[in-house]
């Protein structure tokens, strides 16, 4: 059944009988009241003129139908919009800036909340995403860093017999590469449990997902697709199923595709996931695989599943000490939670803001209201006067307000689609990669609320200030305009409040600004400009014969050199570094216990341990402050020798004389048959020199001591290589990668570990929530700032064009024109002035609360910069539209009456 | 002429439904039958007739359909649904029962009390 035909059954059932039908009954019944007027001897034309009175018009007796049926309130309303629309068509100027301020207001408000929506409310696609947990311990010395621990497979296995568990989850991720195609493709692997079909109970958008018996004799050579992998790799072929992808040289048979909606992923978005059962048959994966998460049975709760498993996790302590802290207790995280914390901050101060500016918006429609309806007195004094109640002029100016509000509420809402997305692009790091913006039922039923409470909000005011005019006093003639009009308290409060919460978005934006300016000035110790980090996988896994080729740690350490000249050469090309996966600021280096000598061996203070080449402090310009850097031969080595921070050497050694120190790292050994490790490598080395301070724990975050060794004392098979260039160095990965594919022709590079340092900085995620909050509070406020403006302007323009004859009399009887611009701006200028100083100390009040929730200091500075700009353009837009009172001429000014 | 008597509210769409009761009826017919019955003493408004009558059908009491009079013109005629029916009966029960009990608190003299 099409749309329109469901509309008029839907019609027929609400007004069953149609107008003619009503209209010929009524006929018949008249002309036969007619003819037994007739038959009793009274004249035709007398006879037809008694019956027409006696049942009415045959035209409005459809109207009484409607009514009968219960239509009427119906018919009233509808009448009432189409008035209110066709008072919009009427009054163009009106109807833009009234429906635009609410526009702004809604779109924006919608789009926040559709993002807390997809964000904090339905963030993950999977069934009984809340009873999904993240096990972690707390360390008790570091309680605010969570550690991940993966599990053996006996481990997990235990796990899932648990009381608490209703099923656990196993995964881990691997650079794997899509091989048999002209160039290798490097490809982020996710390996899940089997039991990951009914798990994550996604409905997979082709095909199956993983199933139990996929485990089946070591693992079924299976794979499904990500959405957006299958989009790029396949160009979205729905025929995709039971087609053969070949990876790592082994072929696998696509099984499934996973919809949009599921993105899966540590540390990045896995483009294919395989059955977990295939890790033992692969090389570069450690004994310990399997990253759990839990999910609960119904109706346990978070202490009581805590309470259940820690004693399981003791157990695997004990088989595991080295990866336990002494004091520890496990915490089950819901998985929201990584991104609750300051997301939910970020996002509900972003929810404040654009509520302000609906607000803003509405205050702004209530004025152009009121000043429109003082041209309308005329029209509503004759309604009530034939007999309109007020309650029905009420009504009818409600319903236009909420036209003018449903208007808005359209273009908000397709607006909203787009701003939605802003905040993903600015921080995209501080959201999760499922969360999906859409427009859908509880968003459109929240904006269409909105809609409704904004219109009946901006429009009660006004309603009831004009309804109130008795039709007596209103109708003997229009208002003779030389007697001032009465104040207009109600313009000036609304104004007022304005003009105070513009005051108080902008200084907000002032101090995100301020604060995101100050981030960018703090020295980061190391120069991110032009350069770029190229991660490359060392993985010949599968063929042993080229696995056997880079095995040993020297032959490794020759094929990295080797690649590391091949890209010296390339054009542009000013330094090329070597670092291991760690090794890019400005988080870098891996936590590890050390001794330094002199001390006991029961003191393990950690610090971060950093494996790079002697180039990497001139590729990032890091400045050696005391004693030498190493030299190739060291580098080769790997063994007796270390470079400390500046903040190494405070905290752990006097300054002075911490050239000569010895220390070690007794954690620093090979952990697998994958990684190499030299022959003395958790040996005593001595401090050779003392490089400056670069950030490695966060942009804004203290320098953490740290300790540089030669890459080549402990190697995983994965390379970082830091490259500085003169120019943009994206211009030149094209060449970089021929360069290391003339090494070795199928040598793959890993997209994800290919960024440039400005990038990294960029994403960091104190850098990338100020940026949002400066940019998006700025928007904010100068959206404000131009309702407020736009709502002033109005004002003035308004009262202006009614006082014209008022003014024309007052500058004949020789009023100096300061006088008459001061009458004409002086509600305006004064409510202005008094929504300041209420901004003001409403800012003093809120900007402590405020500089907590942003995390910075919330700014005197900002404050009055924005006051200064909000006076100086209230002042404007008071005194353009206030010209025309001393341009008037008294004679033109005395026509109007 | 015996003096004409003025409908209680809501007792006109009583009357409608029994005026059709006794067979199909067109509107103006219903009309002229209530009068009929009531021995020409009930002042009906033929304003407020219609709007009863288009309620009761909305509400599914009586059911209108066109067909020809008995002077050859085409008229719609209203029959009782078996709503209709049951809502006459609870109706006419309630309101004899009610009419029975204002009679006879009326008919009490002081002495019977």
């Amino acid at each position: 059944m099409s749309l329109l035909a469901a509309i008029r059954k839907l019609w027929h059932a609400i007004v069953p009988r149609t107008h003619s039908d009503v209209e010929e009954e009524f006929r018949s019944t008249l002309e036969a009241y007619q003819e037994d007027l007739i038959r009793q001897g009274v004249p035709e034309e007398e006879a037809r003129r008694k019956a027409r009175i006696a049942l009415g018009q045959p035209a409005a007796q459809f109207e009484t139908y409607r009514d009968a049926i219960g239509l009427r309130l119906f018919d009233e309303l509808s009448g009432d919009i189409r008035y209110g629309l066709r008072a919009l068509r009427r009054n163009p100027g009106f109807a833009a800036v009234a429906v635009l301020s609410l526009a702004l207001g809604i779109g924006a408000t919608t789009a926040m909340f559709s993002l807390i929506y997809a964000v904090l409310l339905h963030p993950f696609p999977y069934a009984g995403a809340n009873r999904i947990m993240n096990p972690v311990f707390i360390d008790e010395q570091h309680p605010d860093e969570p550690l991940y621990f993966p599990l053996s497979k006996s481990q997990f296995d235990d796990l899932r017999l648990a009381a608490p568990v209703d099923s656990p989850l196993g995964f881990d991720n691997a650079h794997l590469e899509i091989t048999g195609g002209a160039l290798p493709e490097g490809i982020w692997g996710i390996y899940l449990t089997e039991n990951a079909g009914t798990f994550f109970g996604v409905r997979p958008l082709l095909g199956r997902n993983l199933e139990p018996t996929d485990a089946e004799n070591g693992g079924h050579s299976v794979v499904v697709l990500n959405y957006r992998f299958w989009q790029r790799h396949f160009g979205g072929d729905r025929h995709i199923i039971g087609r053969m992808l070949e990876i790592d040289h082994a072929p696998y048979t696509i099984i499934g595709v996973m919809p949009r909606s599921f993105a899966f992923g540590v540390q990045g978005v896995g483009d294919v996931y395989l059955p977990a059962s295939l890790m033992r048959g692969l090389a570069n994966v450690p004994y310990l695989a399997y990253i759990p998460w839990i999910k609960l049975r119904p109706h346990v709760t978070l202490a009581a599943a805590n309470a259940a498993l820690e004693p399981i996790v003791r157990q695997f302590a004990k088989e595991h000490p080295e990866r336990f802290p002494d004091h520890w207790h496990l915490a089950l995280q819901p998985i929201i939670v990584p991104f609750q914390q300051n997301t939910g901050r970020t996002l509900t101060l972003l929810l404040a803001g654009v509520v302000l500016l609906l607000i803003i918006g509405c205050a702004n429609c209530s004025i152009l209201l009121l000043a429109r309806g003082r041209t309308r007195r005329h029209e509503l004094a004759i309604r009530s006067a034939i007999g309109a109640s007020r309650w029905r002029i009420v009504r009818q100016l409600l319903v236009e307000a909420v036209v003018i509000a449903c208007t808005g509420a359209v273009l908000g809402v397709a607006a909203s689609y787009w701003l939605a997305k802003l905040p993903l692009l600015l921080s995209p790091d501080s959201f999760p990669a499922e969360s999906l913006i859409r427009i859908n039922a509880p968003i459109l039923a929240f904006s269409v609320a909105l809609a409704l409470l904004c219109g009946i909000l901006f429009g009660l005011l006004p309603a009831l200030r004009l309804s109130r005019h008795d039709s007596a006093r209103m109708l003997p003639g229009r208002e003779i305009g030389v007697v001032a009009a009465p104040p207009k308290h109600r313009w000036s409060v609304l104004i007022a409040a304005q003009v105070a919460l513009t005051l108080l978005l902008m200084a907000t934006a002032g101090t995100a600004i301020r604060s995101f300016l100050q981030l960018t000035q703090i020295p980061l110790g190391y120069d991110p400009a032009n350069v770029m980090t190229i991660g490359i996988p060392l993985h010949h896994a599968h063929d042993p014969g080229e696995w056997s080729r880079i095995q040993p740690r020297e032959a490794r350490t020759a094929y990295i050199e080797q690649i590391r000249e091949k890209i010296a050469f390339v054009p542009g090309v000013s330094t090329v570094a070597v670092g291991d996966t760690d090794a890019t600021p400005p988080y870098s280096g891996v936590e590890k216990y050390f001794n330094v000598d002199g001390t006991g061996d029961r003191e393990q203070p950690q610090a971060r341990v950093m494996l790079v080449d002697q180039g990497y402090f001139a590729a990032l310009r890091i400045h050696l402050l005391q004693g030498r850097l190493w030299n190739t031969d060291e580098n080769t080595r790997g063994d007796f020798i270390a470079v400390v921070n500046h903040a190494f050497a405070t905290r752990y050694l006097s300054s002075s004389n911490a050239l000569g120190r010895q220390l070690r790292i007794p954690g620093l050994t090979s952990r697998n048959r994958y990684q190499v490790a030299s022959a003395h490598s958790a040996a005593w080395r001595q401090i050779i020199g003392v490089v400056g301070d670069a950030r490695n724990d966060g942009v804004d975050r203290p320098i953490v001591p740290a300790i540089y060794l030669p890459y080549t004392t402990v190697m995983s098979p994965f390379v970082e290589f830091l490259v500085r260039t003169q120019g943009d160095p994206l211009t030149s990965l094209r060449s970089i990668r021929a360069a290391i594919a003339s090494v070795a022709s199928d040598q793959q590079i890993s997209n994800a570990d290919t960024f440039t340092l400005s990038e990294a900085v960029e994403r960091d995620a104190q850098y990338s929530r100020q940026r949002l909050f400066s940019i998006l509070f700025g928007v904010f406020s100068a959206m404000a700032l131009a309702l407020a403006l736009v709502g002033i302007f109005s004002l003035v323009s308004y009262s202006v064009a009614q006082r014209t004859a008022e003014f024309g009399v007052r500058l004949a009887l020789g009023a100096p024109s300061v006088h008459v611009l001061w009458v004409a701006t002086r509600i305006a200028l004064v409510s202005a002035g008094a929504g300041i100083v209420m901004g003001l100390a409403m800012d003093s009040f809120f900007g402590a609360i405020l500089a907590h929730w942003m995390q910075s200091a919330f700014a005197a500075r900002s404050l009055f910069a924005a006051a200064v700009l909000l006076a100086l353009s209230a002042l404007l837009s008071c005194l353009l539209p206030a010209r025309h009172a001393i341009t008037v001429s008294p004679a033109e000014a005395l026509r109007y009456e | 002429m015996t003096k004409p008597v003025e409908l209680p509210q809501g007792t006109l769409e009583m009357l409608i439904l029994k005026a059709v009761s006794l067979g199909p009826l067109h509107g103006y017919g219903i009309l002229l039958r209530i009068q009929q019955i009531s021995g020409e003493r009930l002042e009906i408004l033929q304003g407020s007739f219609y709007t009863a009558i288009y309620r009761l059908e909305h509400q599914g009491l009586i059911k209108g359909k066109w067909g020809e009079s008995e002077n050859n013109r085409r008229a719609r005629f209203y029959s009782l649904t078996a709503a209709g029916t049951r809502q006459l009966k609870a109706e006419t029960a309630k309101w004899t029962d009610m009419a029975a009990v204002v009679a006879g608190i009326l008919a009490k003299k002081a002495d019977e009390i």
